[in-house]
């Protein structure tokens, strides 16, 4: 099992406010890995970091041995890294099955998808996030649930092996966490390498067996779910601002 | 000849201001590219070329000149109102709408009036010795006006209610909005006001310099190279991009050639584009 | 390899069955009655007059056609199509008029060449954002205007005066017309394709959420820039055609007039639809002629494109019928 993701010394400054701070981590290949903060923590930077859609302004960040620090999104993409957004994005005017061929057609997705035909491959996928009998709709008239398993999908067509899903709960009913939460739990066992964010705990001790903790662009600690939850600095950063539970 | 540069310059410099500010406080504010703007300018030109003959005497220019300022700043509002408004959320339609108005003002004033350029003679042709050079009273004017406007809508922007609005809006137009503030209001206000700064470089440059329908072009040429060498959303970037283009353009024309100095501001333009999108102090948002 | 050998014979095979269902369809039949419509215009009427308004609203549903690809299908809004249209109208006329190139030939350089300098222009542009870009193409082409015009560049770049006296495409003028509706027919049939298959998926995902498109590892630079070569041959075989009806080429071919044309005849067709163009175009130089002698016809078009945008930013008649049967097929899920 070795280390997929490692993440040194990373920090990004944005003219005064320090979002990074000298964070640093690693993740090793097939793991299930959450990462937490309260809101404003920093999590989306380090994911916008670890993606490409920001440079660091100091640290180095490694995937599979590869230095992928100051690499374009989209070549981090076909390197194995597909990432979700805490704000949904969609082509809003293109039906799902197109959205989903859209990944298909990326250099990396391609060369999966061409095997049985990029129409097919992205009609399998469409059927593992549970969407293929709405294929020719647009994202426009989509519940909230299902545009979060469609930019689940949009990410699979890129043949992932580090899959990055930012707050993939939020905003969902409880049936629709159910759902996510499968779909999520099954490309595991397929053997993808999940990072996944969250500001509440609740959701993530259930699914992930290791978490990091951040507050403030600063590492906290990381460890077993129960760990982390008990660790007194993480909970002064969440009983601190307010009215989050933990367990 | 230096001086005469000098002096020149700073009349070029001074209408560039009154254009860029106007300019930059649509986008700046409503992050609005009104390719209207030159519109305003020929519009003015016009107006006062057209209701000069009636009024008679120096009062009679002046008068002139206020209700050409009145009747601009009106079209500015109604600009806003009939065009700019309703397609606010397409920032292309709003391109697209604003390019035609352009055309069509251009079209207009070609038809009631005729294609040829036009002059409008000033009262204030005497001649006054200043530093050694002699220059047109109505330079002197010209820069004083414009000094003074530019100081007072500075001010106004500053320190007035409306002013503080308007700044709010400016920086975030959300938060704006929730604090009660009406930004579709401060919008007109904001289009109208750049209107009437366009109509005031209109009625003091016009009348040495000349009326033609192509004229509405050159100003938002001219308009876009300042606002973007300062930096789209800063007021006091577009008035130095007004000062250091004023000036570039004298040197230009005096002691290089006139004919490049046309070309110049559009040079600038792409340059800067290309080189520095933000300009001199905008702030980061371009890409 | 074998599979895509498969999948275009197959294609081909079906192709005629493809065609008649496609001429069963509203939006079918309707073509092929125009198409059908066209070919027999030159049997109605051999007046060059009125051959040559059919001609000038093919050229230019060729060019609306070139701009509407890059704006509505890639989201790139271009205010200065004159770049690639001029361009290429000098490059032709040059070569037909000193190099003596056969019309074919001359076509083919001046739309290479308007290529290559779409080439360029996305290069230095495709970094803006939105209304940037529309200004730095507006600007580029008003500095062509200015260069090509200086009197100082004459040796080099013709003056004001331009190029006149550009041997024709042929003196008979029905020939002139079936060259131009081939080149019409095949250029649209070519940039409606290039939507259809996996590269428009991708040029659409481009403007649907650029960013999300780079999240989904598409290139998006490299297809940014293919769509503006794409955009800018079209816009050069129409300025090549058009230099070769008019004869001459001169600055003013640079002006934001003609930037502007194409835009107003995509927007009264219906933007991102291809085919809207030219219907577009049409009603433009049509209502042009019939409005010349009561006003200049670019103070009413002026009117018409506020009005359309105003009111209408989808385009007007087909857009409106197709937008609204396009997207119920969609909900039904056809």
């Amino acid at each position: 099992m070795g280390v997929i993701l490692e993440v040194k010394n990373l920090t990004k400054k944005f003219s005064g406010l320090t979002a990074v701070n000298d964070f640093s981590f690693e993740i090793k290949r097939g793991e299930f890995v959450g990462l937490i903060g309260p809101n404003g923590a920093g999590k989306t930077t380090i994911f916008n970091l670890i993606s490409g859609f920001e440079k660091p302004s100091s640290g180095k960040i490694t995937f599979n041995g590869k230095d992928i620090t100051n690499m374009k999104p989209f070549k981090i993409v076909n390197l194995g890294i597909a990432r979700t957004f805490q704000i949904v994005r969609a082509f809003k005017f293109m039906t799902l099955l197109d959205n989903i061929k859209v990944s298909c057609l990326s250099t990396r997705g391609k060369e999966l998808a061409k095997q049985y035909g990029i129409d097919e491959s992205a009609s399998s996928i469409l059927a593992a996030v549970g969407l293929v009998d709405k294929a020719r709709i647009p994202p426009v008239i989509l519940p909230h649930g299902d545009l979060r398993k469609l930019q689940i999908g949009k990410a699979l067509g890129t043949n992932p092996q580090l899959l990055l899903l930012d707050e993939p709960f939020s905003g969902l009913s409880h049936e629709e966490q159910q759902g996510i939460t499968e779909l999520i739990k099954k490309l595991h066992d397929d053997g993808v390498t999940v990072f996944m964010t969250g500001h509440v705990l609740r959701e993530l001790m259930h699914l992930v067996p290791r978490v990091i903790a951040m507050n403030q662009g600063k590492y906290i600690t990381e460890g077993p779910p129960q760990e982390v939850a008990n660790n007194k600095i993480v909970l002064e950063a969440y009983l601190g601002k307010g009215s989050e539970q933990l367990a | 000849m230096f001086e005469e540069f000098l002096v020149f310059g700073a009349v070029q410099s001074a209408v560039y201001a009154l254009l860029a500010m106007g300019y930059s406080l649509v986008y700046g504010v409503g992050r609005i590219l009104n390719l209207a703007h030159g519109a305003y300018y020929l519009l003015a030109t016009y107006i006062f070329y057209w209701i000069l003959p009636f009024f008679v005497g120096e009062f009679g220019f002046i008068l002139g000149m206020i209700l050409t300022l009145i009747i601009v700043s009106i079209i500015g509002m109604a600009s806003y109102l009939l065009i700019i408004k309703p397609l606010q959320d397409h920032e292309i339609s709003v391109l697209i709408g604003t390019f035609a108005l352009a055309f069509f003002c251009e079209q207009l004033v070609s038809f009631l009036f005729d294609p040829r350029s036009k002059v409008i003679g000033s009262i204030w042709n005497i001649n006054i010795e200043f530093l050694g050079v002699s220059i047109l009273l109505h330079r002197i004017i010209l820069i004083i006006a414009a000094l003074l406007a530019v100081g007072s809508i500075t001010l106004f922007i500053n320190k007035s209610k409306l002013g503080k609005s308007i700044r709010a809006v400016s920086q975030d137009r959300e938060a704006a909005s929730l604090m009660g503030i009406n930004v579709d209001r401060i919008l007109m206000y904001t289009v109208t006001i750049s209107a009437f700064l366009a109509g005031l470089a209109a009625v003091f440059y016009a009348p040495i310099d000349r009326v033609a329908p192509y004229m509405g072009w050159v100003v938002l040429i001219d308009s876009i190279a300042i606002v973007i060498l300062g930096g789209m959303d800063s007021l006091s970037g577009s008035l130095v991009g007004a000062f250091i283009l004023g000036y570039v353009r004298m040197f230009t024309n005096f002691f290089i050639s006139e004919t490049i100095s046309t070309i110049l501001p559009v040079v600038v333009i792409i340059i800067i584009l290309v080189i520095r999108p933000r300009g001199l102090f905008g702030k980061k948002e371009i890409k | 390899m074998t599979k895509q050998i498969e999948r275009i014979s197959n294609e081909i095979k079906e192709f005629p069955k493809y065609l008649k269902d496609w001429a069963k369809t509203f939006k079918g039949g309707l073509t092929v009655l125009c198409l059908i419509g066209l070919f027999l215009m030159p049997l109605v009427t051999t007046s060059p007059y009125f051959l040559g308004i059919f001609i000038l609203a093919m050229i230019y549903s060729i060019y609306a056609a070139s701009w509407d690809f890059l704006a509505g299908f890639v989201g790139k809004v271009s205010f200065g199509q004159a770049i690639f249209f001029g361009l290429s109208g000098y490059i032709t006329a040059a070569s037909l008029k000193f190099i003596h190139y056969p019309w074919w030939g001359a076509l083919i350089f001046g739309s290479l060449f308007a290529a290559l300098v779409g080439l360029i222009i996305g290069l230095i542009t495709l970094r803006l954002k939105g209304p940037y870009l529309a200004l730095g193409t507006m600007v580029i082409a008003i500095i062509l205007q200015k260069l090509f015009a200086l009197y100082e560049l004459k040796p080099l770049l013709w003056g004001d005066e331009g190029i006149s006296g550009i041997p024709p495409l042929s003196t008979n003028a029905i020939e002139v017309y079936y060259v131009i509706l081939i080149f019409m027919i095949i250029s649209f049939i070519v940039m409606i394709k290039l939507t259809k298959i996996n590269i428009g998926i991708i040029f659409r995902s481009i403007r649907d959420d650029e960013t999300g498109s780079d999240a989904s590892g598409i290139n998006t630079v490299k297809y940014k820039i293919i769509a503006f070569m794409i955009s800018s041959i079209f816009a050069g075989i129409a300025g090549g055609l058009f230099v070769m009806i008019n004869r001459a080429v001169n600055p003013l071919i640079f002006q934001s007039l003609y930037s502007f044309y194409p835009i107003v005849m995509a927007a009264l067709g219906g933007i991102a639809t291809i085919s809207g163009a030219a219907l577009g175009a049409f009603i433009f130089v049509f209502l042009g002629e019939i409005v010349r002698d009561l006003a200049d016809p670019l103070f009413i078009f002026s009117i018409v494109l506020i009005l359309i945008v105003r009111f209408a930013s989808e385009g007007i008649l087909k857009s409106a019928l197709e937008r609204l049967k396009e997207f119920w097929d969609v909900l039904i899920g056809r």
